[in-house]
């Protein structure tokens, strides 16, 4: 039984419980006042009854049958030309299922190909008993919940009592993705570390991780993340925000202050059109336009073989990139500076310039600060414009014109490679993760902090 | 003559209105240079790709040959994912609004739930996709490179946003709805279901629908979980190996024959054009349905 049709065959009964619950209800209304709640409540209440513990015995039963499976395998007589070997018993029973599931296609060892009629029974025996365990459960339900309906049964409270746990479960999600993160960047980074010590990880400057080499205790030597760390510093939080603090900052700083109303109504949107092209799209903008424009300005200038993949064009276009939204945040801030600081600077006969430089500028700087480091924490997060216009090359380099790479381009490349999954080099993608997801947590708690402590000192 | 229009004082004078001058200046270059950085990569996109824009492009699928190959697969998968990043994220980060919003009690754990959404909200994306590959490929042992694997993970990164602009949309319901509900005997429950959620719903629905044209334009996360492939054919499913609109523009990047210049930069104007629908649907829904109070 496939999953799809047992979900729609329970969904299914409970519309029809539903629609059987409220009609029995209906007989018991006689006027106003003369129940303890609305039939619709009552049919609500049934098909709870029908879904919940059906759906809840079904994911049980999917999370234990394949364990119940293999040892029904084992059982059968079919399993007893098997090797008592556990590893290659194993691979034979995992060919089988698969084989199994193609309809008896790819079987590479005559042991599975044997086995794929019993493995085939066995499947169809316990889908069957799942999908009939279920059913009996959802009318078991269902019975339950039809019994109960009673002019003074108090159908609502029940019903909402399930639906504040729905909602409860709801916001739990973000608690459970939240602990996700960290707990599997942690357990891959755990596991990478048995090979690699931490402070090689950490402090190393030779980057040269290889997926197919023996693992040995001289590996982490290649596996030294600084040039990573520096590469991804000197393109996020230095070049990109040459490019985004004064661009955004004065663009902010002209649309609230000095730009007609009608002017700001066409500039801020198409502003904030920037802020949505997808990065993609300026990866492949960085690497067919502005990298050649870079390389070409690298010659005129005198460097010596400028490549094309440079730290310099990835970060222009960053920086282009995070212009909207040091904007915004720079807008915001200068908006909640209170009119009497502006007013009494006017009135001292200050232009308004000079209000802007030295008044609203440093009164907003809490605010300002806070939204350059949310802005540095997205440019060392962006992964796609570094992927197609950094480079690969780990140099600890100063030279804006070297190919340099970043922690996010390293993880992307790492885990998109024909590496082993449990190879050190591969895992080491962990680790990188590990340490963009502490630095850009950190970034966003200060800078979250501080905005919120800058709001409610003017408010 | 008074001590204010001294020649030193004009002269002073004067290079204070420059400066007024200058740095109103450069407020217009700063607007006019970004904005002119928009216009150069619309038009560079536009002039390479539109001459690839056929119906041959719009309908076929992947392929070795830059003349045979189209969009309709990536775009087909991104509808999938999208479809799966729909479903998920929706139903959670309006439900989850709802509690944070009107129900939820001040506690310890409540706390935790918000400040999990907020940085959730700015956690790198290409860190939902170590998550994903961690969890959803590795440990559950779902399909990789399919578009259920994707779309979870577009999922749970959609949330937040959607959880975020769903709470400012019920805070924005004034309480006199809400007691007038419980003033004629609704329970708590129906006033917010019957009541409030209604007039938060296009509010609702315009964050969802932003939060949906971010995961659209995404591709680290799904870089991560392998949507990597080169699928000659449309994904018949959310299980089968799928590429996505953006992966697309990725994966015709990275190839060396110049005819594939043409088709990455056609899939670009598919979709910002996409995308703009999208914003322009949210706008649309926005200043329709906006009631101010």
């Amino acid at each position: 039984m496939s999953p799809l049709i047992i979900l729609i065959a329970l969904f299914a009964l409970a519309a029809a419980s539903w629609f059987a619950a409220r009609a029995k209800a209906r007989l018991f209304y006689k006027g106003r006042g003369s129940m303890a709640a609305l039939p619709s409540y009552h049919g609500w209440h049934m098909a709870l009854w029908v879904l919940v513990p059906a759906l809840a015995v079904w994911a049980i039963w999917s999370a234990i049958a394949p364990g119940l499976v293999q040892s029904a395998i084992l059982s059968d007589p079919a399993a007893a030309i098997l090797p008592k070997m556990d590893l290659e018993r194993d691979a034979i029973i995992a060919e089988a299922m698969t084989a199994a599931a193609n309809d008896g296609f790819g079987t590479f060892r005559a042991e599975s190909a044997a086995l794929v009629p019993a493995v085939q029974a066995i499947t169809v025996r316990f889908s069957w008993i799942g999908a009939i365990l279920t059913a009996l459960v959802a009318f078991a339900g269902g019975a339950f919940g039809y019994s109960r309906i009673k002019a003074a049964f108090p159908a609502r409270t029940r019903v909402e009592t399930a639906v504040m746990a729905l909602l409860m479960a709801a916001s739990f999600v973000a608690i459970l993705t939240t602990i996700g993160i960290i707990g599997s960047l942690i357990f891959e980074t755990g596991i990478f570390f048995t090979y690699v010590s931490p402070a090689d990880f950490l402090f190393g400057t030779n980057w040269n991780p290889d997926p197919f080499a023996a693992v040995t205790p001289e590996l982490g030597e290649k596996l030294g993340a600084v040039p990573l760390f520096w590469g991804t510093l000197f393109i996020g939080a230095i070049i990109a925000m040459i490019v985004a603090i004064p661009f955004g900052l004065m663009s902010a700083i002209y649309l609230t202050q000095y730009a007609s109303a009608n002017f700001r109504k066409f500039a801020k949107p198409a502003l904030e059109i920037l802020a949505g092209v997808p990065t993609v799209v300026y990866g492949y903008f960085a690497a067919l336009t502005v990298a050649p424009m870079v390389r070409d300005f690298a010659a005129f200038v005198g460097v010596d073989n400028p490549t094309t993949e440079s730290a310099l064009a990835a970060g222009i276009v960053m920086g282009v990139m995070i212009i909207p939204f040091v904007s915004s945040m720079a807008d915001d801030s200068i908006a909640a500076v209170p009119q009497s600081m502006r007013d009494g600077s006017l009135a001292m006969g200050a232009t308004q310039s000079e209000t802007i430089k030295k008044v609203l500028i440093p009164a907003a700087l809490p605010g300002i600060v806070a939204g350059i480091m949310l802005a540095i924490s997205r440019a060392i997060g962006e992964t796609m414009i570094v992927y197609m216009a950094a480079g690969a090359a780990a140099n600890l380099s100063a030279n804006p014109f070297d190919s340099m790479t970043t922690v996010t381009y390293q993880i992307a490349r790492l885990l998109t490679g024909d590496g082993d999954f449990d190879h050190p080099a591969t895992l080491s993608a962990f680790a990188l993760g590990l340490v963009l997801f502490g630095v850009t947590l950190v970034l966003n708690v200060i800078a979250l902090n501080v905005v919120k402590r800058y709001r409610e000192a003017y408010e | 003559m008074s001590s204010w229009h001294t020649p030193e004082a004009t002269a002073r004078l004067k290079k204070r209105y420059a400066a007024e001058r200058r740095f109103k200046a450069m407020g217009v270059v700063a607007i006019v240079l970004s904005l002119s950085f928009l216009a150069f990569l619309l038009i560079t996109m536009v002039s390479k790709g539109i001459g690839g824009l056929d119906m041959q492009f719009l309908q076929g699928s992947d392929s070795t040959n830059p003349d045979d190959a189209g969009i309709w697969g990536a775009f087909k998968g991104s509808l999938l994912t999208m479809a799966v990043t729909l479903a998920l994220s929706f139903p959670l980060g309006v439900l989850s609004a709802i509690y944070l919003e009107e129900f939820a009690p001040r506690k310890r754990w409540v706390e935790w739930v918000e400040v999990s959404i907020n940085n959730l909200a700015a956690v790198p994306s290409i860190i939902f996709g170590l998550l994903g590959l961690a969890i959803f490929i590795q440990f559950a042992g779902l399909p990789r490179s399919s578009p259920l694997v994707g779309g979870i993970t577009l999922a749970l990164m959609t949330m937040p946003v959607i959880v975020i602009s769903g709470r400012n949309a019920i805070k924005s319901v004034p309480p006199s709805i809400r007691d007038a509900a419980l003033a004629v005997g609704a329970s708590p429950v129906q006033t917010v279901f019957h009541h409030v959620l209604p007039l938060a719903l296009p509010g609702i629905l315009t964050g969802t629908i932003i939060g949906m044209a971010r995961a659209l334009g995404e591709t680290a996360p799904l870089l991560i979980i392998g949507m990597r492939v080169f699928a000659s054919a449309p994904p018949q499913s959310v299980t089968d190996a799928s590429s996505v609109l953006p992966m697309q523009i990725f994966l015709w990047s990275d190839e060396i024959d110049q005819g594939f210049v043409q088709n990455t930069s056609a899939a670009i104007i598919v979709l910002l054009l996409f995308l703009l629908a999208m914003n322009g649907l949210a706008i649309y829904l926005r200043n329709k349905f906006e009631t101010r109070w």
